[in-house]
């Protein structure tokens, strides 16, 4: 009886020990100096203006930013991008596979794989997106969907449009030039 | 007694029933035929309001749910005639160019945002407007805060715990009576501590049981010392509660939204970018209640930002302060790692070093066997053995990953000379130098 209250002692002694320790914990640092390191690092925190990540300085164009696309995002600016800007990116296998791939981490989830508006994503807010073939109805810029001018789609992705958000800050304008010339060679009038 | 009477009772109607049906029997099939395809074919003739409100107008419109970029369209059938809507609807800069005050003001108030021009058809026109009159009242889902983790949360700590503390009852339990039962017969009763310490007494009196003891203890404390010194700068499965419960499973996962989506400079820059509040903001303008958490969680992006989701307009003068998220993914300053190299030059899948973490929640370092069960890796036969974010990781993958030399032009005459070296060997990251102790230590 006493050597089972002993044993019995033991074990859950063993057994509440053991119970320690958590994922919340990064455990352990080897110089912790080389970690949290006094240097300014990406998103961290400074004492100058509080955080790292700023936007550039007023009047700076960062080298390869330069904005070729100056449009507002008004209706006027979208018509205005649609009637004059075309598209300086040359059609060819290679762009057309980089603006696939684009097209795939930025589009897809609303659009979906064909451009026919049934993404992945099942909100209802976005159970409206239009088909990029649609004929019918006319949009904002005064024709449907399957004559929209490469401008008019810039100017959506920079600036959004109804549902969307704009996704200037994601896509440079490099990359959306890329994604339209996709859209528009391989998924606006599809099948045709 | 009582059953034979409900039996009694039942009988007869049952009996009744079936011989009305029997009576019936012709009539009423034709009956049926008929009250069936007239209503098959109503449900084909008529058109569904509910879908064509669904197909056409949730992007910009909701029923009692608020402004989003066109008004709520609750009680709008009582608040304007129907031909002023069917107006509206078939083309609302007509509508306006024909010089009606009520559209213009409304043209206006949405800051001059055209409405697509639908050119409905007549019936098609009035099961719109008849679905805008009767929407169906929706059902107010109580959003209940459950988390995948956290049903596991019941952690194996805690568990541990609780068998720990049952055990303890245990040990006091059968003290208790066993003192009891001393009493009764009138002998020397003793506590636990007591019983314990004369046990081990005993035990220790002889000699080969100490040394067992000893030896034992001495190893307890060597395994120790040598697991918390292994233990230091490897942070496998480190996840940290975060200032929102971000779900990755529900953003990765469920909707299928690639990770380069939110973590877009992952191609372009060393770090995988924390998406900014407006990232946050391209659904969220309009998406303001999540699956799992309500509103609470996304309620905390406005607060960072200033959005009212009532108006759904941005507060002005607004104080804005960042989401602080906690950094998971730490490596030491004596380390260089950029993700572009990885990314895009190495066309690697983010899941090759991060794991699942669509099926996860708040990001966490991936294990090692988590790690070593991703497709990608066993197809390009990558095996780790050492902890996430060790150094021996790194080296782990730089020597069995091979590298792509396809649709590369840019290194095409160093790629024909290696090719030429390393014939018919597998041409590994080391093999070009990947192992160099300056390609990451400088």
């Amino acid at each position: 009886m006493n050597k089972l209250i002993l044993k019995l002692a033991l074990i859950s002694l063993v057994v509440f020990f053991s119970s320690c320790g958590g994922d919340s914990d990064p455990g352990y640092e080897f110089m912790p100096n080389m970690y949290r390191s006094p240097s300014l690092e990406t998103y961290g925190e400074n004492t100058i203006n509080g955080m790292n990540a700023q936007l550039p300085v007023e009047g700076t164009i960062a080298r390869g930013h330069l904005l070729t696309f100056n449009y507002d995002g008004t209706l006027e600016g979208y018509l205005a991008a649609g009637n004059t800007t075309v598209n300086p990116i040359q059609d060819n296998k290679k762009t057309r596979t980089e603006g696939k791939a684009l097209y795939g981490m930025f589009c897809e989830h609303c659009h979906g794989e064909t451009g026919t508006g049934d993404g992945t994503i099942k909100h209802a807010i976005y159970s409206a997106v239009p088909h990029y073939n649609d004929e019918k109805l006319l949009r904002r810029a005064g024709v449907p969907m399957n004559e929209l001018k490469p401008g008019h789609m810039f100017h959506a992705i920079t600036y959004g449009l109804n549902a969307m958000g704009p996704h200037a800050s994601q896509v440079t304008e490099e990359e959306r030039w890329l994604i339209v010339n996709y859209v528009q060679q391989e998924l606006q009038n599809s099948g045709k | 007694m009582f059953l034979r009477l409900k039996n009694i009772n039942l009988r007869p109607k049952i009996e009744y029933t079936f011989n009305m049906i029997r009576i019936h029997n012709f009539k009423s099939c034709i009956l049926l035929i008929a009250v069936f395809f007239t209503f098959s074919f109503q449900s084909l003739a008529q058109p569904d309001g509910a879908q064509i409100f669904k197909a056409n107008c949730t992007a910009c419109h909701t029923i009692g749910g608020g402004r989003l970029i066109g008004p709520d369209l609750a009680g709008v059938t009582k608040k304007r005639k129907a031909d002023w809507l069917k107006q509206w609807i078939n083309s609302s800069s007509d509508f306006i160019a024909s010089g009606d005050a009520d559209a213009i003001a409304i043209y206006e108030e949405y800051n001059k945002v055209a409405m697509t021009s639908f050119y409905f058809s007549d019936e098609d026109m009035e099961a719109l407007l008849g679905y805008l009159e009767t929407p169906p009242v929706e059902e107010v889902k109580v959003a209940v805060a459950t988390d995948a983790t956290q049903d596991e949360g019941m952690k194996s700590s805690t568990k541990m715990m609780i068998v720990a503390l049952v055990l303890l009852i245990l040990v006091f339990l059968l003290t208790s009576i066993k003192n009891s039962l001393k009493e009764s017969l009138g002998q020397e009763t003793k506590t636990v501590s007591e019983t314990v310490i004369a046990q081990t007494n005993a035990f220790l009196a002889n000699n080969i049981n100490k040394l067992f003891v000893g030896l034992f203890i001495m190893i307890v404390v060597l395994k120790f010392v040598f697991d918390t010194l292994m233990g230091i700068g490897v942070t496998t499965s480190y996840q940290p509660e975060q200032p929102i419960t971000f779900s990755h499973k529900i953003h990765a996962g469920d909707n299928s939204i690639d990770c380069n989506y939110c973590h877009s400079s992952a191609r372009s820059s060393k770090t995988s970018g924390i998406p900014s509040a407006n990232v946050c903001m391209n659904c969220h303008t309009n998406i303001t209640s999540g699956t799992a958490t309500g509103t609470a969680e996304i309620q905390k992006i406005y607060d960072a930002i200033g959005y009212d989701p009532e108006t759904r307009t941005y507060i002005e003068g607004y104080e804005q302060k960042p989401i602080e998220w906690i950094k998971v993914h730490n490596l030491p300053d004596l380390a260089y790692f950029n993700h572009s190299q990885h990314v895009t030059v190495g066309g690697l899948e983010c899941q090759q070093c991060h794991g699942n973490m669509e099926e996860k929640t708040v990001g966490q370092v991936a294990t090692m066997q988590e790690l070593n069960n991703i497709s990608f890796n066993k197809e390009n036969g990558i095996e780790f053995e050492h902890a996430t974010l060790t150094m021996g990781f790194c080296v782990d993958c730089h020597r069995q990953s091979e590298v792509k030399m396809d649709g590369n032009d840019y290194y095409t005459s160093m790629h024909e000379k290696m090719k030429e070296k390393y014939a018919g060997e597998k041409i590994t990251v080391e093999k070009m130098g990947g192992l160099e102790c300056g390609k990451c230590h400088y």
